[in-house]
């Protein structure tokens, strides 16, 4: 058996999102499987299948989960600047 | 004189009540494997393909009345007009693949003759089953093709073909009375049972072609013996799938689901 992962997109711009995994003995059974086991109450309109041995893994150490803090930037410090900047009182 | 080839309403009705309880029998029959599949994804697999039968069976009971429940479960035993093959427990999962193809197989072709139906509403049934069907199919010819490439797969699948095929024929049957030539002739079906039968024993030859297997048909001439689904003669397993049916209606007649 071999395990594969299965992507489902709805009708609309919404894109392909993962949505589990299965094992299957072969491509064509899991396709077959795939749509029994993931889209047997029409939650998408168009469904991927890949194997996941086929799937390109990105080395965790480039991911590692620093502190990223300085990259999250929601505005708050710039908008306060500009704000005290902008305001005739300063 | 065009009168003559219209089709008695009441034969359509024969033949579309005999549908439904196929799939209703074979629907209730597969709901047994829901967390006992012999994988999880089979376990889904058949479980949902069961409720798609359920689903035919539903909207051929709709075609012939209002009280669908009263139709799927409230008549007698003699009043149902299942095949016997549909009927069968299948409680060994090798026995539920072989009728699971047998029966799709056969389904599929039933469903083609009634795609461009005469009667509207069937032709809209039969066309959205159809979708359904490719996926059955593709479940059933896939595990079944798998499992012939390996030695204990022909040999524990291949004798139940002797054993399933010459049963599954009757699906091919119409209740006695019913002309299967006059529905032709009226448009209800656009080719007569017993073509779509060779036509269905043409696919399970080419399938076990590939491991140089042809199951033991039966004479045709010997069809439609008095013990017939299709006549109202239930099969020994019927009393228990029916039981099975009705246990919530039993405890409580006002049940709604």
């Amino acid at each position: 058996m071999k395990t594969y992962e299965v992507f489902l997109k709805r009708p609309g711009k919404d894109p392909f999102t993962h949505v589990g995994a299965l094992e299957a003995p072969d491509d064509e059974l899991a396709l077959s499987f795939a749509r029994d086991c993931y889209a047997r109450r029409s939650e998408g309109e168009q469904m991927w299948v890949v194997a996941r041995s086929e799937l390109l893994v990105a080395d965790s150490v480039e991911l590692e989960m620093a502190d990223r803090s300085h990259r999250h930037n929601d505005g708050a410090l710039l908008r306060d600047l500009r704000k005290a900047g902008d305001s005739p009182a300063s | 004189m065009s009168d003559v080839n219209r089709p008695d309403p009441s034969d359509a009705r024969q033949v579309v009540l005999a549908l439904a309880d196929d799939e209703l029998c074979v629907g209730q029959n597969l709901a047994w494997w829901i967390a006992v599949g012999p994988f999880l994804e089979e376990d889904l697999a058949l479980t949902s393909i069961s409720q798609d039968e359920l689903g035919h069976a539903r909207a051929l009971y709709g075609l012939l009345g209002d009280d669908i429940d009263a139709l799927a479960y409230g008549r007698q035993p003699h009043e149902y007009r299942s095949a016997h093959l549909t009927e069968l427990p299948c409680r060994d999962w090798g026995e539920t693949l072989v009728r699971h193809f047998l029966y799709d197989t056969a389904e599929s072709i039933r469903w083609q003759a009634f795609a461009d139906s005469s009667w509207e509403a069937l032709g809209a049934v039969a066309r959205r089953a159809l979708a359904e069907e490719r996926s059955h199919l593709r479940h059933a010819s896939g595990l079944l093709s798998r499992l012939l490439r390996t030695e204990s797969g022909c040999s524990q699948l291949l004798p139940l073909f002797d054993q399933f095929a010459p049963m599954a024929c009757e699906l091919f049957d119409v209740p006695s009375g019913c002309s299967s030539d006059d529905l032709v002739a009226g448009g209800v079906m656009s080719s007569p049972l017993g073509d779509q039968r060779a036509e269905w024993q043409a696919t399970v030859d080419e399938a076990l072609a590939q491991v140089g297997y042809q199951p033991k048909w039966p004479d045709h001439k010997e069809l439609g013996s008095p013990a017939s689904g299709r006549d109202g003669q239930r099969s020994p397993h019927f009393a228990t799938l029916h039981a099975e049916m009705v246990e919530v209606l039993t405890i409580d007649p006002s049940a709604v689901w």
